[in-house]
């Protein structure tokens, strides 16, 4: 076995890594924030402890993956290099953080300027991330829906990121623009736009290649991911415009998107080849469950004045897009990401002469499968608390922190492994020069 | 007499076509082709390659997969 990548070559393992290690920390936050606020969280999606939690799921933990995972996925999947990735993750990650950090206290109401400050760091250092992976990609030949697939999602991070600067600044009393439009569309293109186009753009790759799929049916590699933001930008500007006639029309479209990938990814899945599914397997099929049902809540609410009228319902969506998507897929692709990118430098590490051990031995399987069936109970609870925030949301709170927390014990738990054959292989590298 | 060398690593998960390649790579002969299958382009490998002094034709097939061909560049 020859070296696999040569040392100027190899993306940092330091680069990924450090967003992967801190996701579950902002997850473990809003489970203490939920300890915290109590049942008064769940009174509306507008509460400003609702809003800290909402922003510490997916400007914390899931932003932290999806830029952890573009520093790996860029290179491996569409060949282009991020010039200076440990100097660029360095920066990104450490504003992305603080800036999430400041977010969620400034929607507390505390300290003062903490707002405005979060919004210049996750503003800067998102839009430094969006130029170091717009100039990799720049040239790089549109040969894969995968490829194309990436660029539009980098689009959609810096739609979201430019219309949470102007709602920032409208909420702050330099603009005047509509909040509730804007924020809706912020939502959308969060979401939808740079969230799910840049998930369906790896599913691509990842669902095949590790769930022992068929390729995802034509049309929808061809189409999805360049149909998706068209489908988005006509429903902004109706709603920016309050079009009505046609809004509910473009929202039922856009609601249409997420059960295209949903239910194109159900129908891989049932044809997989492997006997038993696996951790990852489990966590998608929960996902993909998720979505469809949050599109039916939708549906129902739409045309049910009843549902439409309980303000439960957007929580009971929020948990189901947030917890039961999102985070699923999210931790179901680290249980993959971690050990794939672990191999591959111990691999490299060895030089030829040492193979590095086995994938599965870096997570233990019994860890990661325990660990899936916390998340399974967190979210469960989650979906309770938000129907039911008097009986369920100090549970729902200890069980996202427990499932998180031991989330991030098997992430280090990988490192530790690392270290130590990393230790091995260097205590062996004498001998292997003068053999 | 120049032979080829095929693996089919369509159907494999990762790390195992990178790890069959390379091992076919060490014992490939300097006037053999080694050949191989796979679902998509295989940018590490490419890396792996010229970092070991190989050099490698790819096409593209119509149903999305590539035929990699990998020979040792001659020095």
């Amino acid at each position: 076995m020859q070296a696999l990548l040569s040392f100027e070559q190899a993306p940092p393992l330091s680069a990924p890594l450090r967003f992967f290690l801190s996701a579950p920390l902002f997850a473990v936050l809003a489970g203490l924030l939920l300890l915290w606020s109590g049942p008064e969280l769940f009174a509306s999606r507008w509460t400003p402890a609702a809003l800290a939690l909402t922003h510490l799921i997916s400007a914390g933990f899931m932003l932290q993956v999806m830029i952890g995972a573009l520093f790996q996925i860029l290179p491996v999947v569409a060949g282009a290099n991020l010039a200076r990735p440990r100097l660029v993750a360095k920066l990104v990650h450490s504003t992305t953080v603080l800036g999430t950090l400041l977010l969620a206290a400034g929607f507390l109401g505390r300290p003062p300027l903490a707002f405005e400050l979060a919004v210049f760091f996750l503003a800067g250092g998102l839009a430094l991330f969006v130029v170091a992976a717009g100039r990799a990609l720049y040239g790089v030949p549109s040969t894969s829906p995968t490829i194309r697939g990436l660029k539009l999602a980098l689009f959609g991070l810096a739609v979201t990121v430019l219309i949470g600067a102007l709602l920032a600044a409208t909420i702050g009393g330099w603009l005047a623009l509509p909040v509730v439009k804007m924020t809706s569309v912020h939502f959308g293109w969060g979401f939808v736009g740079w969230g799910v186009v840049l998930l369906a753009a790896v599913a691509l790759v990842v669902v095949p290649m590790f769930q022992m799929t068929p390729p995802y049916p034509p049309w929808f590699s061809r189409h999805f991911c360049r149909a998706t933001p068209i489908v988005l930008s006509v429903w902004s500007i109706a709603e920016m415009a309050d079009h009505q006639a046609s809004l509910a029309w473009l929202s039922g479209a856009v609601v249409l998107v997420a059960v295209a990938f949903a239910g194109a990814t159900l129908s891989l899945q049932r044809r997989s080849k492997r006997a038993r599914f696996d951790a990852t397997q489990r966590l998608w099929c929960v996902a993909m469950l998720c979505v469809l049902a949050a599109c039916l809540l939708w549906l129902l609410a739409a045309v049910l004045p009843g549902l439409a009228e309980w303000p439960q319902w957007p929580l009971l969506f929020g948990v189901l897009i947030l917890s039961g998507g999102f985070m699923s897929v999210m931790i179901g692709m680290l249980y993959k990401i971690v050990p794939f990118l672990i191999w591959l430098h111990l691999q490299n590490l060895g030089g030829g002469r040492v193979m590095a051990p086995n994938m599965n031995k870096v997570i233990a399987g019994q860890r990661i499968d325990r660990q899936t069936l916390a998340h399974f109970a967190s979210l469960a609870l989650l979906l309770a608390a938000s129907a039911w925030p008097e009986w369920f949301t100090y549970p729902a709170g200890i069980a996202l922190l427990m499932a998180n927390a031991w989330l991030l014990l098997n992430l280090l738990a990988a490192v530790a492994f690392y270290r130590q054959q990393r230790s091995k292989i260097e205590a062996l590298r004498p001998a292997m020069v003068s053999g | 007499m120049a032979a080829e060398v095929v693996i089919d690593a369509r159907a494999l998960e990762p790390p195992e076509p990178l790890l069959r390649t390379m091992e076919a790579l060490e014992h490939l002969d300097s006037d053999s082709t080694l050949v191989v299958l796979l679902p998509r382009e295989p940018y590490p490998l490419y890396r792996a390659l010229a970092v070991n002094g190989f050099g490698w034709q790819t096409e593209c097939r119509p149903d999305g997969s590539v035929e990699v061909r990998i020979r040792r560049q001659s020095t």
